[in-house]
């Protein structure tokens, strides 16, 4: 069957259906302007429905799931001195070209949360809905997966839960430790200051984008310019 | 790309107008090259003789559906710079219901009459009359039914976000769906055309 | 079913009509030329709104400005009403139609009805359905330029539900209205 014995309508479906077998393989280009929903956005922070635990994401790396991307955002070379293993390092100024699939999960991560939380409310605002910053940054996931504490006067209960906590420790390379041993420095790991709770990510205070062209003078918020 | 033109300050209000009429121009050039200035054709479409209306109406959406997908892909156009009108589901359902009626009961459809109009059809200028009488009502009406006309409100968004499914995947369903259809079209219209 | 089934195609002296594909290409691409110089769609119904605005209030200002929905179209003031993008769209549609028309031969007076039913009654069916029509598209906020076609192309949801809504409202009311089309 010859191209040029075919009819129109023959030539035209099979355009058709060969640009949109390559469509699967497009991305729509998101630019750099963009809408946020205010409201959606504040009841999502307010409802702490945007974290995910140092704890939750060691348990997830462990079980070997593969429907997320941790994104570290710090830079290259903090990244190559240490990073939570399946993660990826984006620097937060690359994040807004960084690529993303409009169903994948996104976590999240700095070193302790506020670079996090600015670039969850980046990712949110390009229409991306799955997105989580891990609580803590990786000063949690130091705490809490790494280098895990139980009180000396723990019960067996404790204990018992705790070996669990120890055992996804050692898997990372980290250490278990007593409040005792805690107390001093930790030989031979990342040093750690002394223990003070993270500050809880704030969210900075956005102003309404601008958009992608300045207003002429003359132009009032009259009517529906762009309906239909 | 700095696409859409006009979004990114490479013209102004002025100039836009002349653009919508050019661009109005092709458009209404179209429709009456297909036929749709024809209450008669149009109409058709609903006794199933001739699927034109399917047949151009989908044509023109994939064609502008796969333009947007490629110059996006290759970063020619800015997608989330396109208006997108946002989805009122209720309204919109029961609007495209009414809609529908009045496409059969009058034969035309607002861009359609106005090509109407312009090659002479009388019954034309009269459905157009009877939108501006339709509007006035609407508007009258307007504030007992603000609260349904508001109900339902989604916000901006698209098929592939409320299915959760890429762009590419939802774009080469709907080309295969009407491709399909093209082809189911014209059979419909050879086994009516047997019949009569 | 009446012996006479009027065939379009040919249902007008003059040319025949374009293949049906091939005039969805160009309606597709002038759609698309839309998005990529002014970042929006085709549309219609709105231009009716804008006029209708304008018309009322000229006769009637506080009335107009009075209503909801015309103030809106209306707006502060500073910028005429009729001076809207839609406005001047639907120009280009009369243009652009007329062109083609007289290219092909096709302009003329007349009426397009079905062989069964009267002048007059089809008249009154065209301001009905006109009627109806412009409930439906300002409820839906577009009609089948700005909703099924614009908002078709870029997958919108409430377009395409409204696109779908649109079929079976015709195809319900088809069967009651067919003494008025064959």
């Amino acid at each position: 069957m010859r191209w040029s014995a075919l009819p129109l309508n023959r030539k035209l479906a099979a355009v058709a259906l060969v640009l949109g077998a390559g469509a699967l393989f497009s991305q729509p280009h998101r630019g750099p302007v963009v809408k946020l929903d205010t409201r959606e956005l504040a009841m999502i922070v307010e409802q702490q429905v945007d974290h995910v635990t140092p704890a939750e994401l060691a348990a997830w790396i462990v079980e070997g799931r593969a429907d997320y991307r941790l994104l570290d955002l710090r830079s290259e070379s903090e990244f190559a001195s240490y990073h939570i293993p399946t993660a990826e390092n984006v620097p937060v100024s690359a994040l807004p070209d960084f690529p993303l699939q409009p169903g994948e999960k996104v976590i999240l991560y700095s070193e302790g949360g506020i670079h996090a939380a600015q670039a969850w409310m980046l990712v949110r605002a390009q229409g991306h809905a799955a997105v989580y910053t891990v609580l803590g940054g990786l000063d949690g996931w130091k705490e809490e997966v790494l280098f895990p504490v139980i009180p000396a006067d723990a019960t067996a209960q404790q204990r018992a839960r705790f070996e669990q906590v120890a055992a996804i420790a050692t898997f990372f390379g980290g250490q278990p430790r007593t409040a005792e041993v805690a107390a001093t420095a930790a030989p031979g790991s990342p040093a750690l200051p002394t223990v003070t709770t993270p500050a809880a990510p704030e969210l900075p205070s956005m102003a309404p984008p601008v958009a992608g062209r300045t207003a002429p003078a003359a132009a009032p918020k009259k009517k529906k310019k762009e309906g239909c | 790309m700095m696409t859409p033109l006009y979004k990114y300050g490479f013209f102004g209000d002025e100039l836009s107008l002349v653009v919508a009429f050019v661009l109005g121009i092709g458009f209404g050039f179209c429709l009456e090259r297909a036929g749709f200035g024809s209450a008669r054709k149009l109409a058709a479409q609903f006794y199933l003789y001739d699927m034109s209306v399917f047949k151009v109406m989908f044509t023109a959406i994939v064609t502008a559906m796969l333009g947007v997908t490629y110059l996006g892909w290759i970063g020619w156009l800015d997608l989330s710079q396109v208006y997108l009108v946002p989805t009122f589901l209720g309204p919109q359902i029961l609007g495209g219901l009414v809609l529908g009626v009045g496409f059969v009961v009058g034969g035309y459809c607002p861009g359609t009459s106005a090509a109407a109009v312009a090659t002479g059809r009388v019954d034309g200028m009269v459905y157009a009359l009877g939108i501006f009488a339709g509007t006035f009502a609407y508007a009258e009406v307007y504030p007992s039914i603000k609260a349904f006309v508001n109900s339902n409100e989604m916000g901006q968004v698209t098929l592939p976000e409320v299915l959760g499914l890429p762009w590419g995947v939802i774009v080469f369903v709907v080309v295969v769906v009407a491709v399909v259809g093209f082809w189911g079209a014209g059979k419909v219209e050879r086994w009516i055309g047997s019949r009569s | 079913m009446p012996a006479h089934t009027p065939d379009p195609a040919h249902a007008r002296p003059g040319s025949a009509y374009a293949n049906p594909y091939v005039a969805g290409v160009g309606l597709g691409l002038v759609l698309l030329a839309a998005f990529v110089i002014m970042g929006r769609g085709l549309g219609a119904s709105g231009a009716f709104s804008s006029t209708m605005a304008w018309l009322v209030n000229l006769v009637a200002p506080a009335h107009a400005q009075a209503n909801e929905y015309f103030q809106g179209y209306l707006g502060d003031g500073t910028t005429h009403p009729l001076k809207a993008w839609l406005v001047f769209e639907v120009i280009g549609v009369m243009t652009g139609a007329m062109l083609s028309g007289l290219l092909a031969g096709r302009v003329h007076l007349s009426i397009e009805k079905g062989p069964r039913v009267s002048t007059a009654i089809r008249l009154l069916c065209a301001f009905a359905g006109g009627m109806l029509m412009a409930f439906g598209a300002h409820l839906a906020r577009g009609c089948t330029s700005g909703q099924a076609l614009t908002g078709g192309a870029l997958l919108n949801v409430g377009s395409w539900a409204f696109m779908i809504m649109v079929f079976v409202g015709g195809y319900s009311v088809a069967w009651l209205m067919r003494w008025q089309w064959r």
